[in-house]
């Protein structure tokens, strides 16, 4: 799985993870309260130029933005049928400035670093006794790390059905691999236990 | 929450992203293709009940957050959490956690197959389309402005597909209670 991040040393990239996350909360509250056109498209023009900056290239950015953009283009033709010209032009530079900026912080911040910043984050919540902070980090490695195996096994019971001369449906083959999955869980959970990693306190 | 717990809970949020991977499906009697990823979400409520399947779900969606392009057509990012149709995706998560606690709640071991995948089928459409729709709606309308009705008129379309997967859901969760049961019991 290739991630979004995309090395570089702009300002970007050295800002720490926590002041861009609470920077674009902080910039999504005030684009939200905000509602004239005027400041909006200065902020969707800051947010290109922000973009921009990271020198992805035309079709980079294209190829990234282009999910984001076409549901922002989807709305803006439902708002600009029900509600006319004026609350089309907010929503959709509202919208384009917040992905603009959510991109580029996605394109700055490693997934390690995120993951970090994510455990950190959950310290409080360890206190209170919710989570182990160190779980989330431990939970996504495993997910990455299964993906490929869960799609390999998908290729498997699809060509089983093929040599078999069966139809491929979903219900033949979502519980098939859901229960080949699942019961690997008690292996691996106890190569985890064994090496204690989750180890008490 | 035990080690198996946390496995269980990360091996369902592979499956859900390796669901967003596969091409999606075709069924013969509706023209619209079934993306099965949030076939997945209901799927993680339904077998792995409400605790586990809310992480699970909670997983994927911190992968997004974290950049990772593991929805379905290789999206992913902060960007998707601002998108309007945001409310879909933050509503995942209060589907699986619905969809498991009513599973929970209405589905027992010893009930005759029918009552299992009846009880399923409510869980899965409560979760995944009751509440998620309802999630997405309310956040659509609040991001453009446009009026409730408006937007859900614009969700109609979908509702189809998604009782559908619910159906899809519960024989699934069916099946897989039979083949090797995990959801809690709750009495």
């Amino acid at each position: 799985m290739k991630t979004l991040y995309v090395e570089g040393d702009t300002f970007l990239h050295r800002l720490s993870p926590r002041a861009k996350l609470l920077g674009l909360a902080a910039l999504s509250l005030v684009l939200f309260l905000v509602r004239s056109p005027a400041v909006l498209s200065v902020a969707a023009l800051l947010g290109g130029i922000v973009y921009s900056s990271l020198r992805l290239g035309w079709r980079q950015s294209w190829l990234r933005l282009r999910p984001v953009l076409l549901t922002i283009a989807v709305v803006a033709l439902f708002t600009l049928v029900f509600n006319g010209r004026h609350d089309t032009l907010v929503v959709v530079t509202r919208l384009t400035a917040l992905a603009l900026f959510a991109a580029a912080m996605t394109a700055t911040t490693s997934t390690g670093d995120f993951i970090d910043e994510i455990t950190r984050l959950a310290m409080p919540l360890e206190r209170l006794g919710l989570v182990r902070a160190a779980d989330i980090g431990l939970s996504i490695g495993l997910v990455i790390r299964f993906v490929p195996e869960i799609l390999s096994r998908y290729q498997a019971i699809r060509d089983a059905h093929r040599a078999r001369g069966l139809k491929v449906r979903p219900l033949t083959l979502a519980v098939p691999l859901i229960i080949l999955t699942l019961k690997n869980a008690d292996e691996i959970a106890a190569a985890i236990d064994a090496r204690g990693i989750r180890a008490q306190k | 929450m035990t080690t198996r717990d946390l496995v269980l809970a990360a091996l369902f949020a592979a499956i859900i992203v390796a669901l967003g991977l596969v091409p999606p499906i075709m069924l013969g009697f509706i023209p619209v293709p079934i993306t099965a990823q949030s076939l997945g979400v209901m799927l993680a409520g339904v077998i792995l009940g409400a605790r586990r399947g809310g992480f699970a779900v909670f997983l994927v969606l911190l992968l997004v957050a974290i950049g990772l392009p593991v929805l379905s057509g290789g999206r992913g990012g902060l960007a998707t959490f601002v998108s309007p149709t945001a409310g879909y995706l933050v509503g995942w998560f209060f589907a699986a956690v619905i969809a498991g606690y009513c599973s929970e709640r209405f589905v027992e071991r010893s009930q005759s197959g029918i009552v299992q995948i009846t009880g399923f089928f409510l869980a899965a459409l409560l979760g995944g389309v009751v509440v998620d729709h309802a999630l997405g709606v309310i956040y659509l309308a609040y991001v453009t402005g446009t009026g409730l009705s408006t937007a859900f008129i614009g969700d109609l379309s979908f509702v189809p597909g998604d009782v559908l997967k619910a159906m899809i859901a519960a024989l699934a969760g069916r099946a897989v209670m039979v083949g090797y049961p995990l959801l809690p019991q709750r009495a």
